[in-house]
């Protein structure tokens, strides 16, 4: 049974004639525990692709099953709660609190949830990830990959089932890119999380398990990694 | 009067108080119930009960995923016996033809009739095709033990110099008989998190790749360069390379590359030298231009400070 599944997706902006088909009928199922690389150009649809999947955004038509529930049947407070604890997002720009420091934009979500800490667990993530030293650090105080860390580090804090990645390594240059890529690799391993990731970068693609490819909101290529 | 009006009043509040407490914790238990004879049914379908910012949500929520982490371990066992059945049917597949020749050819041998000529090349194709089967005897014999888990690898931390050191010697006769130089750029030793015996194993295939697929009087080069998470070794030869859409390939099983054909191999090197990289919580990643470089980058973790 897939963890994650959309069927018939589609997401329309404006009206006709000027009508933007951001996906165009997209149907994708994928297994739990599975690594899937999203492959498309800037303005594909990949980006929306992932959105809906993880019930930021509302499909036009079309249907998107997450762990057994259908996101495209929710309220928008339910969808909240959802997300809160089914899903872990990763962006591009990081999305710290710049006034919180490593420790605490960890925490966010699990408190935001009104649930107590795991501390032995959020120890484990911060040490894993090489943060140890940097705990009380404000976000502007630190690399690139260094943020991403604690980006990952945030997004595993409530043990979601599934990770959704945009773009992860789209600020950071190819050695750090590798080493993030690798952390969100063994970490996901380590807790049985599946992932979608998307990507331009081909060599990234290297280390997931499926490839996607995706163009004007159709996928036009899929292919084992 | 008055008092025993407030007696009375009294004494029914704490009824009341006993009968509501009594039903609230009623009915919370058989929620509870209900929940815990959906996890017994293996019924995911809870549905939006798990959705609410309630305790109960919450116990829904959990019980929703021991349900799911279970399924997960049923789909994981499946498609493992699945890969062991590919496995085998792929593995005496392989065996076939050495094995057929072999019998052929001895066949042929104790017929008689045959000129000396002929014996010496009988002779000699046997000798090939028990090479090959021996080869794959030996791949088989390791992949069974890494795979079946009965040997775990343990990565400890150790200096990794030593590791790379009893990988190049190990291929040196290999890369001499080509003439292609083995050339190491200066690195300070680090220590790595990784199993010494199966890492130098891992590393030793890809240099014999390297050798195999480049031509003679040629180089390779080896290098080190350590991230804040990982350590990654480079070896990048100048043979005929890999094209990009073979990338994802080539760490398979059995998989060839179409570059390789006419070169003696049985597509298991790449792919036993990623599984072990893998169990150590490392990976490989390569990048290449046919015919100009190839250039194979093993991650493995640094230790903690």
């Amino acid at each position: 049974m897939p963890i994650l599944s959309a069927q018939g997706l589609k997401k329309y902006y404006g009206k006709e004639p000027n009508i933007v088909r951001a996906l165009d009928g997209v149907d994708i199922a994928v297994e739990s525990g599975e690594f899937v690389a999203v492959v498309g150009m800037s303005g594909s649809g990949k980006s929306t692709l992932l959105h809906m999947l993880g019930g930021l955004d509302k499909p036009t038509d079309g249907k998107v099953i997450v762990d057994g529930y259908e996101l495209t049947k929710m309220s928008d407070e339910q969808l909240a709660i959802f997300r809160r604890r089914n899903v872990g997002f990763v962006f591009q720009n990081y999305n710290l609190v710049p006034i919180l420091n490593v420790y605490e934009n960890i925490v966010l979500p699990i408190e935001l949830d009104g649930n107590t800490v795991d501390e032995i667990f959020i120890n484990e993530i911060i040490d894993m990830l090489g943060l140890s030293e940097k705990r009380d650090n404000l976000p502007n105080m630190l690399s690139g990959g260094q943020q991403q860390r604690v980006a990952i580090a945030r997004s595993l804090a409530a043990k979601p089932s599934i990770l959704l990645a945009d773009e992860p390594t789209g600020n950071l240059d190819t050695k750090t890119s590798q080493d993030v890529l690798g952390v969100l690799k063994m970490t996901s391993t380590k807790f049985h999380q599946t992932i979608v990731m998307i990507t331009h970068n081909e060599q990234i693609t290297q280390l997931a398990d499926r490839v996607i490819h995706i163009e004007d909101g159709k996928i036009v290529r899929e292919g084992r990694g | 009067m008055a008092l025993a009006v407030t007696v009375i009043i009294a004494i029914a509040v704490c009824f009341l108080t006993v009968l509501f407490s009594y039903r609230y914790i009623r009915k919370n238990f058989d929620s509870i119930d209900r929940v815990l004879d959906s996890v017994l049914a293996r019924n995911t379908d809870l549905s939006l009960e798990a959705a609410a910012d309630s305790r109960i949500s919450k116990l829904t929520h959990k019980a929703v995923k021991i349900i799911q982490m279970s399924e997960m371990d049923i789909s994981k066992i499946r498609q493992e016996k699945e890969i062991i059945q590919s496995f085998i049917s792929d593995m005496s597949h392989q065996m076939k033809t050495p094995l057929s020749s072999v019998a052929m050819y001895t066949d042929l041998l104790l017929e008689g009739n045959i000129t000396e000529a002929e014996g010496q090349e009988f002779l000699l194709r046997i000798k090939n095709g028990t090479e090959k089967l021996q080869w794959m005897m030996d791949s088989l014999v390791k992949m069974s033990r890494l795979e079946v888990g009965a040997i775990e690898l343990s990565p400890v931390p150790l200096g990794i110099k030593q590791t790379i050191a009893d990988s190049i010697s190990t291929v040196y006769g290999a890369a001499a008989r080509k003439n292609i130089f083995i050339h190491t750029a200066y690195f300070e030793d680090v220590l790595l998190l990784h199993d010494r015996k199966w890492t130098s194993e891992a590393i030793t295939n890809i240099l014999e790749n390297a050798i195999k697929y480049s031509l003679p009087d040629n180089k390779i080069d080896i290098s080190l360069e350590t991230l804040p998470i990982y350590t990654k070794i480079r070896i990048t030869d100048y043979g005929i390379g890999i094209a990009p859409d073979e990338w994802n390939s080539i760490f398979k099983r059995f998989y060839r590359g179409r570059n390789a054909k006419g070169v003696d191999g049985a597509g298991l090197g790449l792919y036993l030298a990623s599984l072990i990289f893998e169990k150590q919580g490392g990976y490989i990643l390569v990048d290449s231009k046919p015919g100009i470089y190839t250039t194979f980058s093993m991650f493995l973790q640094n230790c903690k400070k």
